[in-house]
């Protein structure tokens, strides 16, 4: 049996209306990685967040090696060998890598107060050699890969808990992967099961796959309580999911049961759309109330295409077709005048005004209609925005609460809000689930069937195949700038993903 | 409209990441000022013909050096607290009010003070406080450092003018208008002052915890204060040090001019933050160091003293300074970190 390094005991957290954690107890032990799941709100990060000091817990213990502790902040817990990999990252893009690993840890390096670089990138660079990372300590950090930045990150953290000389620190990683490609995220695995030699590590993810691929052990939350932990044999995606949930997904997951047949009429045909040196020529229909998914890797010319359509980017050569018109997208601009949205994959940046408030974002399309007399009328706005907040089910105290404040969940809703408000006919949605919990999920997978069935049409790109096979009518699929073929994808005789990722990869 | 300009900008971008690639452009990226040299370079060769040579006589070098010293110093003061990614438009205000109290505790010919050496102490205390509170207030009251250090600068040109009634004030200790105006090996003492304080400027920048930390803040204030960085006392300690510069410049001045007045502050801060951006300091924190601000300066000065060189008219030459700030902001901007364009 292995030895435990923390534990938690009886652990409870109280925020104002919410229990965040109601008391339980966990274990961690040396060595191992341990996934971490359940859906937003469960109470993972408020878990993180006393680890690491950013909260005090209101009743129980932390226990790290054996003695109860209460961390003052993020530094203390570094001097007792806890260090967390924030989802956004905490690398500074201006300062070295020598800079970013010693930052406020420079008097390793400094006599009467001044530093030695030569001795602080010597230092540095024997760090990152040890984690085969390949690159000088004097590289600015702005010009680093997010993977090889997240890997400076990680080497610090170790050096640190070195520095303090613990034996078996503990790293928590939040969300790493999202920022990574395939190839990067097999690279972090095994960074981080040759780490595990002399750490625990904790592993946060949405990606339920990769957490059983990498975690020895996976501890299950749901609303703020502790369900169950098991060893990574017996994991298993669906397994989890209900675990997570508490209801069983696996009947009609991606709402497959509400796929409709699309009608005859075209409403959008593309012919030899491309792109110089990214997309060769690609030509392609959308029926009404069709779904397509685009799939391909990161590079495949997905990315392009849809940035084509949603007026981001200007093809090279092709035509696009509205409804047998041929129609010139050369801004966002004359995407919407064509009834066209785009819910973009990072919704924080490109899809919401997040410092605006949730009836301003609705509006934002349609103020030409809520203008009376020439101006623009407040009880309108109000109705139009509480209308749409009504039919995506936007979960929210009043119309106009920030956005910012929003769960990503509400804010994905709040964006489909926007267009639907809009009357938008097509809608192409990049990676519509993305950083939303199972239960959220589930309401977004409605919304698309609905649309559909109200006769929209919608080209998607989805965080895993499975979600693309389940929620598609169609699948065209790209590989390296070039369209490969399309597959059917009727609601009984769904393909499964090894028939795709043969053709993908 | 809107699609010519992505081309031109990613056609520079094509062109640069070209050029990086071959070896002289990879000379040009290790050398820290490389881009602000070939500035300089080509305002040199541009005035020396337009000049017929004067322009790069020694006597007009060293005239250059001369003119360059005070600006210099006043730019390593503002250069430090745009690194850290505020701004401080305080520097007319703590100028004036250092000068005037220069005047009036010097021996002058309006009362009976005379503290003598005992002035460099005073004007280094007095631009302390002054920068030390626009550190409390941004930091502190959580004031926007533009808008606090702008009141700040009102506040200390009404208080100066208010104490110096509004008239400039004669000084009659000779000893440092001699010192200032003097030369040491045939360059003007004003100038190895500044290089000094530069040279102190840029030590403290990258061999100390300080430096470092100001370049952690200006990257990324709530990731530096994530890491452990004292984010609050080191930027009342950047806005001190650079109102201490401010100090030490405004005492020059009255050395120089040999009388005092409220008003020798005016004007000043433009060329200062022109020399900031044309030096390659990023306008946004985090980039550009005390190397930059210095060569900076000496690009400014030495546009001007061109331009004043080849007659032109005195009125064109501010117009010229804007575009310059423009075009030089224009050039060396990163985009990619600002994201929006406010």
């Amino acid at each position: 049996m292995k030895q435990i390094i923390a534990e938690f005991k009886n652990i409870r957290k109280e925020f104002p209306g919410v229990i965040a954690l109601k008391g339980f107890d966990v274990n961690l032990y040396e060595k191992e990685i341990v996934g971490l799941v359940g859906e937003n709100g469960a109470g993972k990060s408020t878990l993180m967040k006393i680890m690491t000091g950013i909260y005090q817990p209101d009743g129980g213990e932390f226990l790290l090696r054996g003695k109860s502790v209460s961390m003052r902040g993020p530094l203390d817990a570094i001097e007792r060998g806890i260090g967390m990999v924030f989802q956004e990252g905490s690398i500074l893009p201006n300062l070295s890598v020598a800079e970013n690993i010693f930052l406020c840890h420079e008097k390793e390096f400094s006599r009467l107060g001044i530093i030695s670089e030569e001795a602080m990138n010597k230092k540095a660079q024997e760090i990152i050699n040890q984690h085969g990372l390949e690159i000088q300590a004097t590289d600015l950090c702005g010009s680093l890969s997010p993977a090889q930045r997240q890997m400076v990150e990680i080497s610090r953290l170790l050096w640190l808990s070195d520095l303090y000389n613990h034996e078996n620190p503990i790293l928590i990683l939040d969300e790493p992967t999202t920022v990574l490609l395939e190839r990067e995220i097999t690279k972090l695995f095994e960074n981080l099961k040759i780490i595990k030699a002399k750490a625990t590590i904790i592993f946060i993810s949405h990606r339920l796959e990769e957490i059983i691929e990498l975690s020895d052990r996976i501890i299950v939350l749901k609303d703020g309580d502790f369900v169950t932990d098991m060893p990574q044999k017996e994991a298993s995606t669906t397994k989890i999911e209900q675990l997570m949930v508490g209801r069983d997904l696996a009947t009609g997951y991606y709402r497959v049961n509400e796929q409709i047949e699309p009608e005859e009429e075209v409403v959008l045909k593309v012919q030899g759309l491309a792109i110089n040196s990214m997309l060769e020529p690609i030509s392609f229909e959308l029926r009404k109330g069709e779904i397509l998914a685009l799939t391909g890797l990161v590079g495949s010319g997905k990315e392009e295409l849809v940035k084509c359509l949603s007026g981001s980017m200007i093809p090279s050569q092709g035509k696009i077709f509205r409804n047998d018109k041929e129609i010139n997208i050369r801004q966002p601009k004359h995407a919407i005048e064509n009834t066209i949205g785009y819910i973009p994959i990072d919704r924080r940046v490109e899809g919401l005004a997040i410092d605006l408030d949730i009836a301003e974002n609705i509006n934002m399309l349609v103020y030409e209609r809520l203008k009376k007399h020439k101006l623009i009328n407040r009880k309108k706005e109000r109705a139009n925005a509480l209308h749409w907040m009504d039919v995506v089910k936007v979960k929210a105290s009043s119309h106009q609460m920030k956005c910012g404040n929003l769960s990503g969940g509400n804010q994905q809703k709040v964006v489909l809000g926007k267009w639907l408000s809009a009357e938008t006919e097509i809608l192409i949605v990049d990676h519509p689930t993305r950083g939303i919990d199972v239960g959220a999920k589930d309401e977004i997978y409605h919304h698309i069937r609905n649309l559909a069935k109200q006769g929209r049409s919608m080209i998607i790109m989805c965080d895993t195949l499975e979600e693309d096979i389940g929620l598609c009518n169609r699948m065209l699929i790209l590989k390296d700038g070039k369209f490969v073929k399309e597959l059917e994808c009727p609601p009984n005789a769904k393909p499964t993903p090894a028939d795709i990722i043969k053709s993908i990869v | 409209m809107d699609r010519k300009r992505v081309d031109v900008l990613s056609l520079v971008e094509t062109y640069r990441a070209r050029f990086s690639k071959t070896s002289a452009g990879k000379l040009y990226g290790k050398i820290p000022i490389s881009g602000q040299i070939v500035a300089l370079v080509i305002v040199s060769l541009i005035f020396s013909f337009g000049t017929k040579g004067q322009f790069l006589k020694i006597s007009n070098i060293v005239t250059i050096m001369g003119l360059a010293g005070i600006p210099m110093i006043l730019c390593l003061g503002v250069h430090q607290v745009i690194i850290m990614g505020a701004m401080d438009l305080s520097l007319e205000g703590i100028v004036a009010i250092t000068a005037v109290f220069s005047g009036l505790l010097l021996k002058n010919s309006v009362n009976t003070n005379d503290v003598g050496l005992w002035i460099i102490p005073f004007v280094i205390v007095l631009g302390g406080i002054a920068g030390m509170i626009n550190g409390l207030l941004n930091t502190k009251l959580r004031m926007p450092s533009f808008i606090a250090t702008l009141g700040m600068s009102w506040t200390l040109f009404g208080t100066a003018i208010m104490i110096s009634r509004g008239s400039s004030i004669p000084i009659r200790d000779l000893r440092f208008q001699k010192v200032i105006i003097a030369n040491i090996f045939g360059i003007p003492v004003v100038f190895v002052l500044a290089i000094a304080i530069g040279i102190i400027t840029y030590f403290l920048q990258k061999r100390t915890k300080l430096g470092k930390h100001m370049y952690a803040i200006g990257g990324n204030e709530v990731l530096a204060k994530q890491a452990g960085v004292n984010v609050n006392r080191i930027k009342i300690l950047v806005f001190t040090i650079t109102g201490v510069i401010y100090g030490i410049a405004g005492l020059l001045l009255v050395a120089r001019l040999n009388s005092s007045a409220a008003r020798y502050g005016n004007n000043l801060l433009f060329p200062a933050m022109t020399a900031v951006a044309v030096g390659g300091v990023s306008l946004s924190g985090g980039v550009g160091g005390a190397l930059n601000a210095m060569m900076g300066t000496i690009i400014v000065v030495a546009l001007n003293n061109g331009l004043v060189l080849m007659q032109v008219n005195p009125y064109m030459q501010s117009a010229v300074n804007g575009v310059v700030l423009i075009c030089a902001v224009a050039l060396t901007i990163d985009r990619k970190k600002i994201g929006l364009i406010k």
